[in-house]
């Protein structure tokens, strides 16, 4: 099904986000405001959210366990998946690589082996593509925060993870947010500072407050969050979609230019013409970068002074 | 009216004396030093090496991308091809310059963006040390290259830095709002070479052709 831009729809558009900070700050209480969220208790933690906002948990003892919940047909009734933490998910990961495979995967001291950190990797990443784009589901992972020194004894915040995974994880993440205590208020910010790294996109960016929550109070931050960059993104379409069709209109009469070019006459006529074009977004830059290198092609320099493409030997004479 | 060339280059040359480790402080001015006087860096065989595979490496993305025929890498196949796939249809080392004034002097920024499609940015960094345990997350957060990339094509909407140990790819983004402007950035290169008495060696050396 072939969609334009001007027609799409974003409605069910589905993010993933990484939220990490020191423990009992809220992080699980938090990641369960997405919208009807089931989470994956790997370490143990449902337990320490206040009873009325716990929600839907997959309590599990293998990743395989894990894998047999998400193929559930229960499964249509969440939106989102909780990965709580992802630091324990990690330890879930190689438990199963090591038993999957322990003559690849596992060191004659019971430790993982370089293969199996690579094993664990790799699944870590297909887990993440399968909620994404398989099941269709909205994905937050939770970390703990590992504070550091950064050389100059600076504290520096990151994720407490172990291995390659914990850069693999930013990746295909849009929002990567840091929960801290500003005084007395909880804060989670989506724009990276000197001492954490984080991750905004779709206009979410800086600090968000993180409203105290009431007996009585629905706990839907999260939720409310994704509404807001639905709506940035349906904005920004609406902006950038005539823009791009602008680009998309000039790259391809640029195309058509070039495909005329055979020798230094025509490279001229070229250079003339795409100048002139109703240029959007790069479209100028692009070209003209694509100009100059069918001229080189041909032999053909730029001569500033003649203010044309020359033969190379003639500008180097 | 002299213009004076800045490059991506030589603030990073520069920021490196302030993020270098404890104790490198000195090596890292005396490589500012040479970057500064244009005077060519003595290299050992290791940091030629390492050189050479960033070049081995971007050269095999361009070509994995422009769709040429090319035989796999026996090392690095997977992130080639991975950010290769994120660069198709891309126009690569394109050079762009664009003049600014600041502090009374006409600076020419100069940089040469690896790829440029759609109003995207990317820039192919090549990491010789596999990723392992290194904690990559905000590591180009204080570089100057978005920054000044981003006031050479202000049209752009995205900078990424796509960065690969030739196995896994990592990606940093950045948007136009998320860093400091080209000229707060020049300024305080300014004021730290006029602090240093090094202003003089600055323009002597870097005056743009005209």
């Amino acid at each position: 099904m072939i969609v334009n831009p001007e027609n799409m729809s974003f409605d069910g558009k589905k993010f993933s986000m990484i939220l990490y900070g020191s423990p009992g700050i809220g992080k699980t209480t938090l990641a369960l405001s997405a919208p009807d969220p089931v989470l994956i208790d790997f370490d143990r933690g449902m337990s320490r959210v206040r009873s009325q906002h716990r929600k839907a948990a997959i309590f599990c003892d293998t990743y395989e366990d894990v894998l047999n919940d998400l193929a559930s047909p229960d499964m249509k009734q969440f939106q989102t998946i909780v990965v709580d933490t992802g630091g324990s998910f990690i330890t879930y990961l190689q438990d199963w690589a090591m038993r999957a495979d322990p003559k690849v995967n596992c060191q004659k001291n019971g430790a993982i082996s370089l293969k199996g950190f690579g094993a664990v990797k790799m699944e870590f990443s297909r887990f993440t593509s399968y909620v994404k784009d398989t099941l269709n589901k909205n994905l937050i992972y939770v970390f703990h925060s590992l504070e550091q020194m950064d050389k100059d004894g600076n504290p520096q915040v990151r994720l407490m993870c172990e291995g390659a995974a914990k850069n693999i994880v930013w990746t295909p993440c849009d929002f990567g947010g840091y929960v801290q205590m500003i005084g007395d208020r909880r804060d989670v910010c989506f724009t990276p500072e000197q001492e954490f790294f984080a991750k905004g996109c779709h206009g979410i960016k800086g600090h968000w407050t993180i409203p105290e929550l009431g007996p009585a109070d629905t706990n839907d931050f999260i939720t409310k969050l994704f509404d807001k960059a639905k709506a940035n993104i349906a904005a920004e379409a609406e902006e950038y979609a005539p823009l791009k069709e602008q680009y998309d209109r000039v790259m391809e009469t640029v195309h058509q230019i070039l495909d005329t070019v055979k020798d230094e006459e025509s490279a001229n006529r070229a250079l003339q013409d795409i100048p002139n074009l109703a240029h959007a977004l790069t479209s100028k830059r692009e070209s003209s970068a694509m100009l100059s290198e069918r001229a080189k092609s041909l032999g053909l320099v730029y001569s500033k002074s003649a203010g044309a493409f020359v033969p190379k030997e003639e500008k180097e004479a | 009216m002299a213009r004076y060339l800045i490059t991506q280059s030589l603030l990073s040359s520069w920021l490196y004396i302030y993020d270098c480790f404890d104790g490198y402080e000195d090596s890292a001015m005396d490589a500012f030093l040479h970057t500064l006087r244009r005077e060519p860096e003595e290299l050992d065989d290791e940091q030629r090496q390492r050189i050479q595979n960033g070049i081995e490496f971007e050269n095999e993305v361009y070509s994995q991308a422009a769709g040429e025929r090319r035989a796999p890498h026996p090392k690095w196949e997977s992130g080639i091809c991975e950010i290769a796939d994120l660069l198709k249809g891309a126009q690569f080392q394109v050079k762009v310059y664009r003049e600014i004034e600041v502090a009374g002097i006409t600076f020419l920024v100069y940089g040469i963006l690896d790829a440029l499609r759609e109003a995207v940015i990317s820039d192919v960094k090549f990491k010789n040390k596999s990723f392992g345990s290194l904690d990559l997350a905000g590591d180009y957060l204080n570089s100057p290259q978005h920054p000044l990339y981003f006031y050479l094509v202000p049209e752009a909407r995205l900078f990424r830095y796509l960065v690969s140990d030739g196995q896994d790819v990592y990606i940093e983004q950045y948007e136009p709002g998320d860093c400091p402007s080209a000229a707060e950035l020049i300024l305080q290169f300014v004021q730290f070479l006029t602090a240093n008495n090094l202003l003089d060696a600055y323009l002597q050396n870097w005056q743009a052709r005209s």
